[in-house]
Formats: C-alpha cells, structure tokens, sequence
C-alpha cells in the first residue's frame, strides 16, 4: 500500500530518465546540503533549507490529509536536475493525454510544451520582446533560481515572510527542497497590463515538484500572474508540494490565476498566500481540474486599513480524485474586505471538499466577509463536504455565508433535453453554467479551454 | 446546401392514439385520442388539474411519468419510446409553463446549441475531418446549416418581432425571469426553432394584453410557417386573438368534448361545470 501511492502513472508510462545530477531517493540534511550546492547558494539560504527540514521532520500531517497517512516520503526523489527536455518524445506521452490534446484541438507546439515535451513553447524573439517591455518598466520576472542569483537582497528580505517553513508540514518541506518558480518584482507604480506566465521564462526549469514563487508588488502598482493551463499536465512526479507568496503594498493590486490540471497520479499540496496592505487588492482565482489529491486554500492576510481580498476557487473531481480545496481571510485591520466564492462539482465517485476559514479578531473593526460556497453533486457516487470556520471577535464584523448543495435537477435535464440537447451534453452545459461565475475571470482563452474540457469530461470522450 | 430536416411543413401529422399516463400508480391521462396536422391550431382547455400539463410534458417524453404502450404518432413513424432530444430533434416543441432557470447558461447560448441539434443534418455528425483541431466545434457548427451571422440574423429578427430586448439574448436562462420574461423566451425559442409541432402550456396565463397579444402574434407566424400547434389553456383569453381550428375539452384525463371555436367561447360563458357534473356522474 505504502509503495502504491508514488509508483509511477497507472498508464505504464515511463519517462526516460536524462539526468545530470539526481540526489538519492528519500531526504536528509545531505540531500538539502548537495541541493544547495548545486544551486551555488548563499549560506543564508543553505540554513533556511535546513532549518526547514528540521521542522518537516517534527511536523504531523495535517488531521483532515488521510490520502496522505499511508504515503512513504521515503520512497522518492526529492531532486533531479534535468538535462534537455527536448530529447523527450511526444510519442511517449499517455495515449489519453495526447487524445484529450487532440480533441480540445491545440497546436502541436503548445501540446509539446504543455506536456513537457518541449521546454520551448513561444519563439525567442516573442520572449525577448517581452522581457525587454518588462524591463523598460523596471520589472523583474526570473526564476526563482536566477532571482535569488541576482537579486539576492530583495530575495532575503521578502523570502519565507508570508509563508513561514513553520507554517504547515508542506510548506517546510517545500523550503527544504524547492527549486524553480517564479520571482516577480513590480516597481511603484507601475501597471503591467499584460498577464505574466510562467511559460515566458524560457530555458529555465518549468513545473518543478518543489516550485517557490515570490510576488512583491510596490505601492501602487499592478500585475496579473497565471501559472498552469487547462489541458492536462503530464508529471512523472508524483508528489508536488508549492510555496506563493505574495507581499501586495499599499494600494497595489494583483491578481493571481491558477488552472490546475495536473495528470491524476499527482498530489498537489500546496500553500498559496497574499500579505496585503492598506487598501491593496488581492485576488485569486484558483482552479483546480487535475491531480489523484489536491490540498489548496489560497489565503489573504490583511494587514493594512482597507485592504482587500477575493478568492474565487473552483474544484472538479471526476473518478479517483479528491479536491480538498478552499479559501481563508484573515482580517488584521480595520475595514478590511474579504469575498470568497467556491464551486465546486463531484462526478463518477469523485470527492470535493471546501474547506475555509475567516477570522475577524477584535480590533479589525468594521470588516466585512462574504463567502458563496456551491457544490454541485453528479451522481450518487460523488461526495461533496464543507467545512467552513469563522472565528469573528469583533463586534461590528459583517459577515455573510451562503452555501448551497445541489444535484443536476431533473427538470433542468428534461429542459434542455426537450430543446434537443442530448443528456451528457445537457450536463455540460448545466456544470459549464455553475462554473461560469469563476470561470468568467480566467483570461479568455483558458476559459474556453475550460468549457471545452468540462464537455470532454462529461460527454465521455475522455476520463 | 443545408439540409433542414426539421423545417416545419406542409402534409406533416401528429397523431395521438389512446395516450394513457401514470404518475405513479396514479391514472392521470385515460385514453386520449387527438390528430393534429400542419398548420392547425387546436386548443385543449379544461379546469384545474385535468391533466393538461401532463399532456404536454408526456408528449415530449417527460421521466416523470409513465405511458402505458400506446401511440404518439409524428407522421409513420411512432416516437413514444424515444428520449426527448430524439423527439425534439424530430420536429416536436414544447414550451414550458414554468420552465426552470439554468445558472450561468445564457438565452443566446441555448437558442445556438438547440437550434445545432434540431436542425442537424443526418450523418455530418459522423464527419471527422483529419484537418479540423477542434472536432467539437467543427461538427457543431457545419452541422447547423447556418453560418453564425445568419443565425444571429435569424434571431435577431425574431426578438424584434417578440419586441424584446437585445441584451435579454445575454442573460442566464429563466434565471431571476418574471412570469412573461419566461413567456416570451419560451416564445422566442419556438419562433428559431420554427418545429414541426408546437404545443404550448398555458403560455396566456400572466401576461398583459400586449404581452398576450405578441404571444399571439408569434403562434400565427409559426402557423404560417406550417406549425401544427396545440395550444394548453385554462381560460380562453388567448383564443380571443387566435382562432383555433379545433377545440377539446378535456376534464378528469378525458377529452369531453370536442368542437370548432365556437366551443371555446361557450366555455367562457358557461364555464367548466356541466363536465365536472358529468365526471361527477360517471365515477
């Protein structure tokens, strides 16, 4: 049993293992030390790395994370520095997941990158491009690696401020062994109109297990991130485990998207945070499709005088999948607004869990939460729970929780039925309807992705 | 090119053989017998639950009830043991007395994709072009026989002529809709749809004499059309501005009486009650 859970993709498919260096199996302060060794880091670094082992050591697993109870972290590996991506083959890739690329209908190139086969997805002149329109404005997005290379005081003072390795077992265990991610530093003031994705940094190591990313946003500015994409990822690793931090400064605001579709072997832990100081603005929008396991709840701390956060979330679990996702506000000042929306649709045996917290001590006067928590249930074999916790001191909080359980209504079958529409596609579009509220905030072209891969998972031709 | 396999027309029949329908255990429908061809209107009226919405909603095959073995006749071919779509992709249309909100499903959307499905010629479903990405959207969209500015014309002369809105095309479908918003959509459907047969479900009830008067308006372009329509209502204030070819009262899940329109206006003087004492006299 202990074995099962990190063995490789049920399909049998097997990626030819190139590697320059692989650190051995299981972790110990040796592994962390030759990892930061590698990376050719600064002491401060290599200590924080180790410290946070110790803590991953200590810590128990989160009470609600039985999937994970029986797994053996022993059992893989927590460092492998890859050699060319490209000499991997799209033929090799799992016959679903190259069907499922065929019907949503994406070039061959973006397929080769989206699959890992390819590590370069858009020209070198389109990155070049962007990357000097980036540095005009003073705007530094590396990764993680590069960023710490080069910017190693802005790294320091900000690294581990949002997310401490104290904070939960993964999130030590992440700052143990990261590697890769995004660095993105936004000067006062300035506005970057268009998103930024991860894919833009070429020649760096993409999806990583152990991905740290940092966001720090000045006074005043603007950005947008979105990481993943909506057809499904293929990862030979089966554990993955994110940091995000995200420090938003006075009204400053930035927006974070997330489609998560990872290939279902995967378990997905990761920790997603915003600081957010006086009348900034934090959203989230956070999806999740993919993986075996996924423990996420995008979290907004609000630090400053009205400062903001809203966190859209949206789960679906289909046969073998359980989306333990959710979203928490923490309100640690006066005024201050937090807005979360869940959907989430369990299908074919599939679990969905929201699990949320908002705490409003004393002294956040007037602050204000709204939570809309929706599950929509497909069939008798799919599961649904909620599991929301206010903790509100202050007296004159305002705070609202609306949740509502559906199943796919019979009359709205036979509705939609009786205009032609055949049953599985009637179910598409009754789920693409009650997603549509996150949905609409994705960029426009994963939200239509989106749509089209919620018909394929419903209509049958795939998973 | 397109092929409309579900354009209404002329010399089409729909035929009702001994229609028996059970909620339950429970008779609701005992034996009803109509034929209605292209271009008729006839209206059912009867009081309170008679069993003229179960009429509708088992002619389109509603799951929440059962037929015992009988005949719904739509030219040669008998349809009583097909699933709904297949019904409604035959030509048959069904506008709802209370139809359901769907979230998030915009009126626009729905109109596109039903319209896609009922008027989908045989067999391109099957093409799958090695050249065409995106096979879902290919199949649907060369299947509809229209381009999209053509359908977008299509429907946008229909909401002028219902006197709606544009931006009524953008909303979620019967989400948050007043009792003749949801009139007017299940109007406005059947009006893209133009099906072979259309049977309307107290379509009269809450609307304003204009709103009933467009309602009306819009059955007699579908009769032009060669729509054999059923009209289902409980008063006849619909039948002021459509005369129907035939009228049949049906009461306790019989049809009582059957006549021209006439019949409607003695209703309307005289009421529902000498059928009710017959029920009564009968049982």
């Amino acid at each position: 049993m202990k074995k099962a859970l990190f063995d490789n993709y049920t399909l049998g498919f097997r990626k030819p293992e190139k590697y320059v260096f692989k650190a051995k199996k299981g972790l110990d302060e040796e592994v962390v030390k030759q990892i930061s060794g590698h990376k050719n880091e600064p002491d401060w670094m290599r200590h924080l790395r180790l410290q946070s082992l110790a803590i991953y050591r200590k810590r128990a697993l989160p009470p609600w994370a039985l999937e994970l109870g029986d797994a053996s972290f022993d059992d893989i590996y927590y460092y492998v520095k890859p050699i060319d991506h490209k000499a991997d083959s799209w033929s090799q890739l799992p016959d679903e997941i190259r069907d499922t690329y065929d019907k949503i209908g994406i070039p061959q190139a973006e397929k080769k990158f989206l699959s890992g086969v390819s590590v370069q997805y858009e020209s070198e002149v389109v990155y070049k491009s962007i990357q000097s329109m980036l540095a005009k404005k003073g705007v530094i997005f590396l990764d993680m690696d590069s960023g710490l290379k080069e910017y190693p005081d802005i790294i320091r003072q900000y690294f581990g401020t949002v997310v401490s390795p104290s904070d939960n077992k993964f999130a030590a265990l992440n700052t143990s062994v990261w590697s890769g991610g995004s660095f993105v530093y936004v000067p006062p003031r300035v506005s970057i109109e268009l998103p930024l994705q991860a894919y833009f940094r070429i020649n760096s190591e993409r999806m990583g297990q152990f991905e740290r990313t940092l966001i720090i946003a000045e006074e005043g500015s603007f950005v947008h991130y979105v990481e993943g994409c909506s057809a499904p990822m293929y990862s030979t690793s089966s554990l993955h485990s994110a940091v995000v931090e995200i420090i938003v400064k006075k009204g400053a605001r930035v927006r974070y998207s997330t489609i998560q579709n990872w290939s279902t072997n995967v378990y997905n832990l990761v920790t997603k945070r915003a600081r957010v100081e006086e009348e900034g603005v934090m959203e989230w929008v956070d999806a999740n499709l993919g993986s075996r396991f996924t423990m996420k709840y995008p979290s907004v701390y609000l630090v400053g005088r009205k400062a903001r956060g809203d966190i859209l979330s949206l789960a679906y679990a289909g046969r073998g999948q359980h989306q333990d996702a959710g979203a928490k506000a923490v309100h640690l000042a006066p005024e201050t607004t937090s807005h979360i929306i869940s959907k989430s649709v369990s299908r074919n045996g599939g679990r969905t869990s929201y699990r949320g917290l908002v705490a409003i001590p004393r002294g956040a006067t007037a602050a204000k939460s709204h939570v809309v928590c929706d599950a929509l249930i497909m069939d008798r074999s799919s599961r649904s729970d909620t599991y929301p916790i206010m903790r509100i001191e202050a007296h004159d909080a305002g705070v609202e929780h609306e949740a509502t359980v559906s199943k796919i209504g019979e009359e709205q079958l036979f509705y939609l039925k009786s205009r032609g529409i055949s049953g599985a596609q009637a179910q598409s579009m009754i789920v693409n309807g009650f997603i549509e509220p996150v949905v609409k905030e994705l960029p426009l072209e994963y939200a239509v992705e989106m749509n089209r891969l919620i018909q394929l998972y419903i209509e049958g031709s795939v998973g | 090119m397109s092929i409309k396999r579900q354009k209404s027309g002329k010399g089409e029949k729909l035929t009702i053989t001994n229609l028996r329908v059970f909620a339950g255990k429970k008779e609701i429908l005992k034996g009803i017998s109509l034929s209605v061809r292209s271009g008729e209107v006839h209206a059912i009226m009867g009081p309170n639950g008679s069993g003229k919405s179960t009429f509708a909603q088992a002619l389109m095959g509603c799951p929440q009830y059962t037929v015992r073995k009988t005949g719904i006749w739509l030219g040669k071919r008998n349809i009583v043991d097909l699933p709904t779509d297949e019904r409604a992709g035959l030509g048959l249309f069904l506008a709802f007395q209370s139809p359901v909100a769907i979230a998030g499903v915009g009126v626009l959307s729905l109109l596109r994709t039903s319209y896609q499905e009922t008027h989908r010629a045989a067999g391109v479903d099957k093409v799958r072009s090695p050249f065409i990405q995106n096979t879902l959207l290919a199949r649907r969209w060369r299947a509809a026989g229209l381009t999209v500015s053509e359908f977008m014309d299509k429907v946008k002369s229909r909401t002028d002529f219902l006197h709606i809105d544009r931006s009524f095309l953008e909303r979620a479908v019967n989400d948050g809709f007043s009792g003749g918003e949801k009139k007017k959509s299940e109007m406005l459907q059947a009006l893209v749809l133009s099906p072979k047969f259309a049977i309307f479900d107290e379509i009269d009830t809450g609307l304003d004499v204009d709103a009933l008067k467009v309602a009306a308006a819009g059955i007699l372009k579908l009769q032009k059309g060669g729509s054999g329509i059923i009209i289902i209502t409980h008063y006849q204030r619909i039948l002021r501005y459509i005369k129907p070819d035939f009228v049949h009262v049906l009461v306790g899940g019989r049809i009582v009486e059957s006549g021209k329109a006439d019949l409607a206006k003695q209703i309307e003087k005289e009421g529902y009650g000498k059928y009710i004492n017959n029920e009564k006299s009968i049982i």
